[in-house]
């Protein structure tokens, strides 16, 4: 298979280093004294799926860590995709060369909702059938983990099992559980390991539906089979597993560096954020911790550059002495480091300056919305001024060009609003003009705002593409001189937004629309959104069902059953308070404001250092 | 202390782009530990210059970089530093320390080998071989940047040896790189094509070697240093 895939296949493709594998400390477990033997499966192609820090601690976890092993796989670009139909390669695994279909179970990693049109394509390459009704006991079982499963529901129909919440937490055990039940059936098997918390089976449930299509219930066809299924947490990141030796890839990725992980969860509330609902309680690394693994990184990398990630790395507590000290110890050898997210503040720009001795390239910004009355809509605490002494800081300090990150289409949004998006951007331009030696670069971009599950707007409707379209023109024809905006494809937004707060009667739409053709739907020159529209028609399913409708609060949501720890009331009063423009602020400044996870998981904000100085703005 | 070394890039590392290379070797110098030198302002890089490019798809027996350390270090221990972190298939073979007033590797290279492993072919290769040394031309279609022009190889091909006593067949040619005639390998596997070779007979392609000629003489960059 490999000879075959050197000599004939990867000199007719683009980027073959995509497809090759044998990259520095890739891991090659033994297969035959393995036990249970996983691919990871990331639905987009190599280079994405690589920058990606989820992927790295599963695949170092459960090689270095256990008896069991786990490969990769990738989705191959279109033009490798054809080769591999028409020369009748599977999908094989980078590891082993493996086909897929010989491992005991795929994983994928749910980044995104369009992503699913790959994983359909991925099963089918593997020769796997999409259907899990339609996959036999010689079929690996597949599984699902990653932001989208938190709303599991419109892919139901694909994968034998989800995985909720941390994934390092609840896969050793999964595939622990696996191995002792190795020998019964498939529907045997997954019912054992429903069993485990964090485990959804999507077979083993029945659903309703009312009259106006709307979900009516959800039973457990077993008794054994629990009603709720509770997402898993690391309690505390110092003892979960972390990858020192990740793999390095020969070709350039979309993050290609040594990721220290500061933190998990975010605890700012900003309204629309789906990962700052379903990550908390936040819970941070220690600063020795975190400072042993970048000097073992480094070492077992030989990265240039250490990203300190995170949803809000700015607020990490041990932020300034840890950027201080990696610095002093790495700058001499020409190692940077990078924060990948800043905060609105001008603390943030000293930092950054600090940190970024390298040419002061692009600076951005995210103060989402135009006014402040939205910005108390959706809770995102940033004020003017505070945005202003950001900006002012920064070409103070010689940055030329900076990108201002914006959402339309936000609840209760008014021309208004869209005006103050113009008039921000004036303002900064000023600033720039005033400030700054040179011309100065502004750019704005511009996202369509979806409603996610498991956010207080999860009752929200979304606006339509008639409207955002409106919105963008309105924008567009009213933007001064010198400032470039770019906007988000409405269309992609809105698939997004059906797809995020859809339930199991989708299954059929999507698998439709990848017989269809789709896949690659986050790449606009792969996605066709009529071949979608073609597919809900002849399912008869009205796509606008979950995006036009304001949904009632006592309405059964088809995520309810997933327990992310923040109560529903505590979404209903985020909500409510949206509607008055009354913000809450950061529980970990101004006290614990109920949103119910720290005493459901019997858990706590995990502040390790002491030192609040990083989030005085 | 400025050093050049001579490398084996395997087959497992064929698909590498030059960037790649880079990258690779900028990584494995930071892993071992090498005390390289950087280049001054505000981006440093490591003070590392390759050859001429390794073409996406052919991997290389021969071929060299020059690296600028920060102090002396002796070149046993660089070997052996650098065999500890670059991964199996890219292989030092060999380092000298070089002078600073060496020309550099991009400017010296002037010829380079490429060999075609060739499953036995229909037709006879000595005939063959024979035939494409009595030609005057040897037109192919242009690659590269003069794309679609048709380009004579001819003045470009020092010589072509067939390696007799291996089976597989192996068909080496002795070319100029660079200025002022720059012969591709894709141009000579089109040179094989159009004269009667068939695609799925060659194996394999890969670069045996770059030289720096001077007059009738092939010499290698390493006894350029000497
Ligand atoms: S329970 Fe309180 S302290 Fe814990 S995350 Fe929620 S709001 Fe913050």
């Amino acid at each position: 298979m490999k000879d075959r895939l050197f000599r004939d296949i990867l000199p007719q493709v683009a980027k073959p280093a995509r497809y090759t594998g044998n990259e520095v400390n890739m891991i090659k477990k033994d297969w035959a004294r393995s036990r249970v033997k996983m691919a990871f499966a990331f639905p987009d192609v190599y280079e994405i799926g690589m920058s990606h820090l989820g992927g790295k601690i599963l695949y170092g976890l459960v090689n270095e860590k256990s008896p069991h092993l786990l490969e990769r796989a990738f989705a191959p670009w279109p033009d490798m995709e054809e080769v591999m139909r028409r020369e009748k390669i599977p999908l094989y695994a980078l590891e082993s060369f493996r086909p897929l279909r010989d491992f005991d179970l795929i994983g994928f990693s749910l980044q995104y909702e369009l992503s699913i049109s790959n994983v359909l394509n991925m099963l089918d390459l593997a020769g796997i059938p999409a259907w899990t009704q339609d996959r036999d006991d010689s079929c690996p079982l597949i599984i699902a983990g990653g932001p989208v499963v938190f709303n599991p529901e419109p892919f139901a129909g694909f994968f034998d099992a989800f995985l909720i919440g941390d994934g390092e937490e609840l896969l050793l055990e999964f595939l622990d559980a696996l191995e002792v039940n190795r020998e019964l059936s498939r529907t045997e098997k997954l019912r054992r390991l429903s069993a485990l918390e964090g485990v959804y089976v999507p077979a083993l449930y029945s659903v309703e539906y009312n009259e106006d299509k709307s979900l009516k219930a959800m039973i457990p066809r077993f008794s054994d089979v629990p009603p709720m299924i509770r997402k898993r947490v690391v309690k505390d990141l110092d003892d979960a597993y972390y990858p020192v030796k990740p793999i390095v890839s020969y070709m350039e990725l979309i993050h290609d560096r040594a990721a220290l992980e500061v933190m998990r969860g975010c605890q700012r509330g900003c309204r629309f954020c789906h990962a700052g609902m379903v990550y908390r309680p936040v819970r941070e690394r220690s600063r020795a911790k975190l400072e042993e693994q970048a000097r073992q990184q480094l070492q077992n990398t030989g990265y240039e550059e250490i990203s300190l990630a995170s949803l809000s790395t700015l607020d990490y507590s041990g932020l300034d002495p840890l950027v201080k000290n990696l610095v002093r110890d790495y700058g001499e050898k020409g190692i940077g480091v990078s924060l990948p997210s800043l905060r609105v503040d001008a603390f943030s720009i000293e930092l950054a300056n600090e940190v970024q001795k390298v040419r002061k390239t692009t600076l951005t910004l995210a103060p989402e919305a135009g006014t402040q009355r939205l910005r108390d809509i959706i809770n995102k605490n940033v004020s003017d001024e505070q945005l202003f002494d950001a900006v002012t800081a920064a070409f103070k300090s010689g940055w030329l060009s900076v990108k201002l990150y914006f959402m339309f289409g936000l609840p209760d949004e008014t021309e208004e609003d869209l005006e103050g998006i113009l008039n921000l951007l004036q303002q900064v331009k000023s600033i720039g003009d005033r400030y700054s030696r040179r011309p100065v670069e502004i750019r704005a971009s511009l996202a369509c705002f979806v409603p996610k599950a498991h956010t207080p707007f999860q009752w929200r409707t979304q606006n339509s593409i008639e409207e955002l379209e409106g919105k963008r023109q309105y924008l567009f024809k009213r933007k001064r001189k010198n400032i470039k905006l770019s906007f988000h494809d409405s269309r992609t937004s809105y698939l997004e937004g059906v797809i995020a707060r859809g339930d199991r009667k989708l299954s059929a739409v999507i698998y439709r629309a990848w017989q269809k053709g789709c896949k690659f739907d986050g790449w606009s020159e792969y996605f066709h959104f009529n071949w979608w529209m073609e597919a809900f028609g002849e399912c008869q399913i009205d796509p606008n069902f979950y995006t036009e409708r304001s949904r009632a609060y006592n309405e059964k949501l088809p995520w309810d059953f997933i327990d992310i720890g923040v109560s529903k009331a505590y979404l209903y009063e985020e909500n409510e308070m949206a509607k008055m423009a009354e913000t809450t602020p950061d529980c970990r400044q101004a006290g614990c404001s109920y949103c119910g996870i720290c005493p459901s998981f019997e858990i706590n904000l995990d502040i390790k250092e002491a030192n609040n100085y990083a989030f005085e703005s | 202390m400025l050093l050049r070394a001579k490398y084996r890039v395997g087959p497992e590392l064929k698909f590498l782009a030059n960037l790649d290379m880079m990258h690779l070797m900028n990584r494995a110098l930071r892993r071992g530990n090498i005390p390289y030198a950087l280049s001054a302002g505000f981006n440093p890089h490591i003070k590392l210059s390759m050859g001429t490019v390794l073409p996406v798809g052919l991997w290389g027996e021969q071929e060299y970089f020059d690296l600028e350390l920060s102090r002396a270090m002796d070149l046993g221990e660089f070997m052996l530093r650098m065999k500890e972190s670059l991964p199996p298939w890219l292989e030092i073979k060999q380092c000298w320390e070089i002078g600073s007033d060496l020309p550099s590797l991009m400017k010296s290279i002037n010829a380079a080998a490429y060999v075609f492993v060739l499953q036995a072919p229909a037709l006879n290769l000595d005939q063959w071989h024979a035939e494409l040394l009595a030609r005057e031309s040897l037109p192919v279609a242009s690659r590269g940047k003069k794309k679609g022009l048709v380009k004579d190889l001819r003045k470009g091909i020092y010589k072509i040896e067939l390696l007799e006593d291996d089976i597989p067949k192996k068909v080496e040619f002795w070319v100029s790189v660079g200025e002022p005639l720059n012969v591709r390998y894709d141009e000579l596997e089109e040179l094989l094509l159009d004269t009667g070779i068939e695609k799925k007979t060659i194996l394999d392609v890969y670069r045996s070697g770059n030289y720096v000629m001077q007059g009738q003489d092939f010499l290698t960059p390493s006894e350029k240093v000497k």
